[in-house]
């Protein structure tokens, strides 16, 4: 019986347990969590600008509960990104996709802490990339998907059916239609502003050396 | 690739086909009918509490199109569960699931009749816990299940349904405020059996509104604890008033137990605590006392 959406099924949980533990939190002070993700093993974790903004001293939970304090490296408001560094080696890495072959129609996952429910997922399908025209108030690519993202989503992982990270999630236009910043757009983020390529253990060689 | 799309798309099609003659159309408000589960071929279907705005003049829209009226059993607003049954109609009961290796990720879809076609949404399981969770109302569910379905008008008390066609709990768009969530099966079976037994399920009740407060430090030394919780009323007759507990007394205690949050209170009133006698731990004035406090039952 529905072989098919259960093979589906065993798919999208599976993903899901691979993005989670790359998948962290960051303490608003408020009691609330805002999301990150783990993009160096040696502790970069990236995040929305907009998560960071009044916290003199950000906190990061890891996936396994610890919680360290953490160091801005460099924030942008303009792109909405930021970058944190936390004492701690051999993190798990998200495996990078490419956001710039994301179609209207493919499917993605998006992780966070919607409302401060830890860890939870949704899921839907690319509507569009690129500027969106009636956004005034943020100048730049977004992918544009029909799923439900929610205050504490943002800075997470959205990622592709196999788990690559496609974006940062970032906010909303209505409550159907989720944004987040693609891919190529944090690289270049961590490029101008931490000097040297930055890259993943997991990143292929081509895209390592390209500075 | 179009195989796989097309092959699913047929899965889901032959999914909510088999599920839509266990779905009904609850009309228990005005304007806009909702749905319902069926839960035993007799007549008995389940549905959402908050969905049934009268407790007489109930319709039920069956799945062959047919309208029949219904009569109240029960219903229990701490779970947003209601049973409602209707003479003389033979009905077809879902596959209810209570499965253990549900996980976040699942694909899922929320059904509902609110008219006469049965509807669907798809979607997948957001957040899951292992444990149970208490409902903003008071409620224990099994399970926190939140899914990412769009919950469309008239969904509520409708079934969500696992890739297998089994029925994972019922959905309720009223337990918190633009979250879709679900009431897991075990849950749904264990109000539903209490409804059709007694016609309500029975709440612990001591008549006080409380605030966490955090202790004072040498208190909260002592103690163990860094909050309790202080009352802000206590109402006139309650069980609270006669067991003599008095605004601005902080409760620490209760049977025993730490209480830190409303949870831990509230965890303390189960239906088996109505009617006996027990300890409340108290600050009055800076010392601890101990009160004894007959469990009354909410209305």
């Amino acid at each position: 019986m529905s072989s098919s959406l259960q093979q589906l099924n065993q798919e999208m949980s599976t993903t899901v347990e691979q993005v989670w533990s790359s998948l962290v939190q960051i303490n608003n002070g408020r009691g609330g969590a805002g999301a990150g993700t783990i993009w160096h093993p040696d502790g970069l974790v990236v995040t929305n600008a907009h998560v960071l903004q009044q916290h003199p001293n950000p906190t990061v939970t890891l996936p396994d509960g610890q919680s360290l304090p953490a160091r801005r490296l460099a924030q942008d408001s303009q792109r909405d990104l930021a970058a944190l560094a936390v004492e701690a080696a051999n993190l798990p890495t998200i495996e990078l996709g490419d956001s710039r072959r994301l179609r209207p129609g493919d499917w993605v996952l998006a992780l966070g802490h919607p409302w401060g429910v830890l860890g939870a997922a949704t899921a839907g399908i690319v509507i569009d990339t690129g500027q969106p025209p009636e956004l005034s108030r943020y100048r730049g690519e977004l992918i544009q998907v029909s799923l439900h993202l929610r205050p504490g989503h943002s800075g997470g992982p959205m990622v592709d059916v196999a788990g690559r990270l496609v974006g940062i999630n970032t906010m909303i236009a209505g409550p159907e239609v989720g944004l987040a910043i693609p891919l190529h757009i944090v690289k270049e983020f961590l490029r101008e502003t931490l000097g040297s390529p930055v890259t993943t253990a997991l990143e292929p060689a081509s895209e390592a050396i390209r500075v | 690739m179009a195989e796989i799309l097309t092959n699913l798309s047929n899965d889901l099609a032959a999914t909510v086909e088999a599920a839509a003659p266990s779905i009904v159309r609850v009309e228990g408000r005005r304007r806009l009918p909702a749905s319902g589960i069926i839960w035993a071929a007799e007549g008995v279907v389940v549905t959402a509490h908050h969905v049934l705005r009268q407790d007489e003049n109930i319709g039920l829209g069956l799945p062959d199109g047919s309208t029949v009226p219904a009569s109240l059993v029960g219903r229990d607003p701490a779970t947003d569960l209601a049973v409602v049954r209707a003479e003389g109609t033979e009905l077809i009961p879902p596959t209810w699931a209570e499965p253990d290796d549900l996980k976040v990720g699942h694909l899922v879809l929320a059904m509902g009749r609110p008219g006469h076609t049965v509807q669907a949404t798809l979607g997948i399981i957001s957040a899951l816990s292992q444990n149970g969770w208490r409902t903003p109302v008071g409620g224990q569910l099994d399970r926190y299940l939140q899914t990412d379905v769009v919950m469309y008008p008239g969904f509520s008390g409708g079934p969500l349904v696992s890739a297998t066609g089994q029925v994972i709990g019922l959905n309720s768009s009223a337990l918190l405020r633009g979250v879709s969530l679900t009431v897991p099966a075990p849950t749904v079976r264990r109000v539903v059996e209490t409804l059709l037994a007694h016609g309500r399920v029975r709440r612990g009740y001591l008549g006080v509104s409380t605030q966490p407060v955090r202790l004072p430090a040498a208190m909260a030394g002592q103690l163990g604890q860094e909050t309790g919780l202080l009352l802000v009323a206590v109402e006139p007759d309650s069980p609270a008033d006669k067991g003599g507990l008095l605004l601005g007394d902080t409760i620490v205690a209760f049977a025993g137990s730490p209480v830190r949050h409303h949870d831990d209170l509230l965890a303390q009133l189960s239906p088996d605590r109505v009617g006996s006698t027990l300890t409340a731990r108290i600050i009055r004035g800076g010392q601890l006392e101990e009160i004894s406090l007959a469990v009354g039952e909410r209305e």
